[in-house]
């Protein structure tokens, strides 16, 4: 039994520990594996006759589909933390501004007049994917997509942005239809989309700031039985379904438009097809967002896109929490875009 | 050894340009977010209220914003708030009144009346649900 410390690189979240100490301890010539984030060292203990660096690249092997590579001895990094950090900032402020520039440009106000056809639901759920919905369901998707694969390999993250998509589809269309059946019965609550909303963009606030690494550098990290428990719930199929369904209720003008056009259109059919078109036109962006992320996630500039999607997410979810207190009435409005 | 230091002095004005960087971008960003620059805006000042039979109508037409974004009115008198939309499918058209307690989905196209009794001096604002567009009418 020999005993060895690695040094450990790509160790971004608390759950990190969880993750490497699980899969080295599936190695069978691996007892005790600890990793120490702090130090960003792995420590173990072995019956393998292999030298510390075989073992080293033999081990990187299994962790490295999650972003993490052992070595011998500490890489020297001329590009620390700290300056991904600050290239990070300009390059997501500029997309900020490029998006709040969008809004305010009128380019997306076209009128649409007649009635509502699935095509014109098409072309509006097209406007709605980059208008301001995009801060609140956008911002919530590249958090979440973000955040998801920083912590899973690619075939965990894609799975899990699929079944996102397709309960957002699904209970876009079955929520239309139910409400073209039930017609005017039922409004829709104002203040229960809007307290949702609130909630959607401290999420984001939340995991933003985790992107951006506030957390590890204050060294605010919760106890790992939360990160176990949110890990499990993370891992479950249903909850990426779950929260694509509940997308449905987010708040966004467009998205309330084609409620009010399905609620009066009459029949289960009709409802279901409007909602349905409006979904599938403003899949392509959301599509973009998850998917791209993930891509980005696996490749060298993930530390760079990590931090550049936390920026981003912070700025969209502040302007989501601002505008929809306002909305609410609680303080008065700062933005008009 | 030289090398190193060399890139250590290079990471450090390039940190420094980046902050440079970041402040603009913040002070940019601050105009297009708060900033009222709006073309239309300042076209667009029409006559939208108009009193008829001692009753005081102020038009607002609602479409990606709310226009005219301030208006002026008579306070003392019967007053009716009219929403004009047409083709609109935005969050404008999903409108709240806080201090009155009015929330409603206004039609993609047509005039919505609200009525709003005899107000006294002061303003009462308007805004979409979502709390990103908003108007104010100042009852002088």
């Amino acid at each position: 039994m020999k005993k060895y410390t690695f040094h450990v690189s790509g160790t971004h979240c608390a759950s990190c520990k969880i993750l490497i100490e699980d899969i080295l301890g599936e190695q069978d010539f691996i007892k005790n594996p600890k990793v120490n984030l702090k130090r960003e060292t792995v420590e173990l203990e072995t019956e393998s006759e292999k030298s510390q660096e075989e073992l080293a690249s033999i081990l990187t092997e299994k962790i490295k589909n999650n972003g993490y590579r052992l070595a011998v001895e500490k890489e020297e990094s001329l590009e620390g933390d700290g300056s991904v950090l600050f290239k990070a900032i300009p390059i997501g402020l500029v997309f900020l501004a490029l998006f709040f520039i969008l809004q305010k440009s009128g380019i997306l106000n076209l009128g649409i007049g007649g009635p509502i056809t699935p095509t014109t639901g098409f072309i509006i759920g097209l406007i709605a994917s980059v208008s301001s919905c995009l801060a609140v369901v956008g911002g919530l998707v590249l958090s979440r997509s973000a955040k998801v694969s920083e912590d899973n390999n690619n075939a965990v993250d894609k799975k899990n942005f699929t079944l996102f998509h397709i309960g957002r589809i699904v209970s876009f269309a079955l929520l239309g239809g139910v409400l073209g059946v039930v017609g005017d019965v039922i409004g829709i609550n104002f203040t229960f989309t809007a307290i949702l909303g609130l909630l959607a963009s401290m999420i984001m606030l939340l995991l933003g700031l985790n992107l951006v690494g506030v957390f590890e550098k204050s060294k605010v990290t919760l106890p790992a039985g939360v990160f176990n428990f949110f890990r499990k719930v993370q891992h479950k199929t249903l909850t990426p379904l779950i929260i694509g369904f509940a997308t449905f209720f987010l708040p966004c003008g467009f998205t309330q438009s084609m409620q009010v056009a399905a609620l009066s259109s009459g029949s289960f059919l009709s409802g279901m097809l409007i909602m349905l078109a409006f979904v599938l036109g403003t899949f392509p962006v959301l599509a973009f967002l998850s998917f791209g992320s993930a891509s980005f996630a696996h490749s060298n500039y993930a530390p760079l896109f990590f931090k550049t999607a936390g920026v981003v997410v912070i700025g969209l979810g502040l302007f989501a929490l601002l505008s929809g207190l306002a909305g609410l009435g609680i303080i008065p409005p700062l933005f008009n875009i | 050894m030289k090398d190193i230091k060399n890139k250590k002095e290079n990471n450090k004005t390039t940190r420094a340009t980046l902050i440079v960087l970041t402040v603009f971008l913040l002070i940019g960003l601050g105009f297009v977010i708060f900033g009222d620059s709006k073309i239309s805006n300042t076209e667009n000042i029409v006559q939208n209220v108009e009193v008829r039979d001692g009753t005081q109508y102020v038009t607002v037409n609602a479409r990606g914003g709310y226009l005219p974004r301030i208006s002026s009115a008579q306070s003392g008198i019967p007053t009716k708030l009219i929403m004009k939309t047409t083709g609109t499918f935005d969050c404008s058209s999903s409108l709240t009144i806080p201090e009155l307690g009015y929330r409603k989905m206004l039609p993609q196209n047509g005039e919505t009346e609200i009525d709003l009794g005899v107000r006294k001096p002061g303003s009462l604002r308007g805004l979409c649900s979502m709390g990103m567009y908003n108007f104010e009418i100042n009852f002088i």
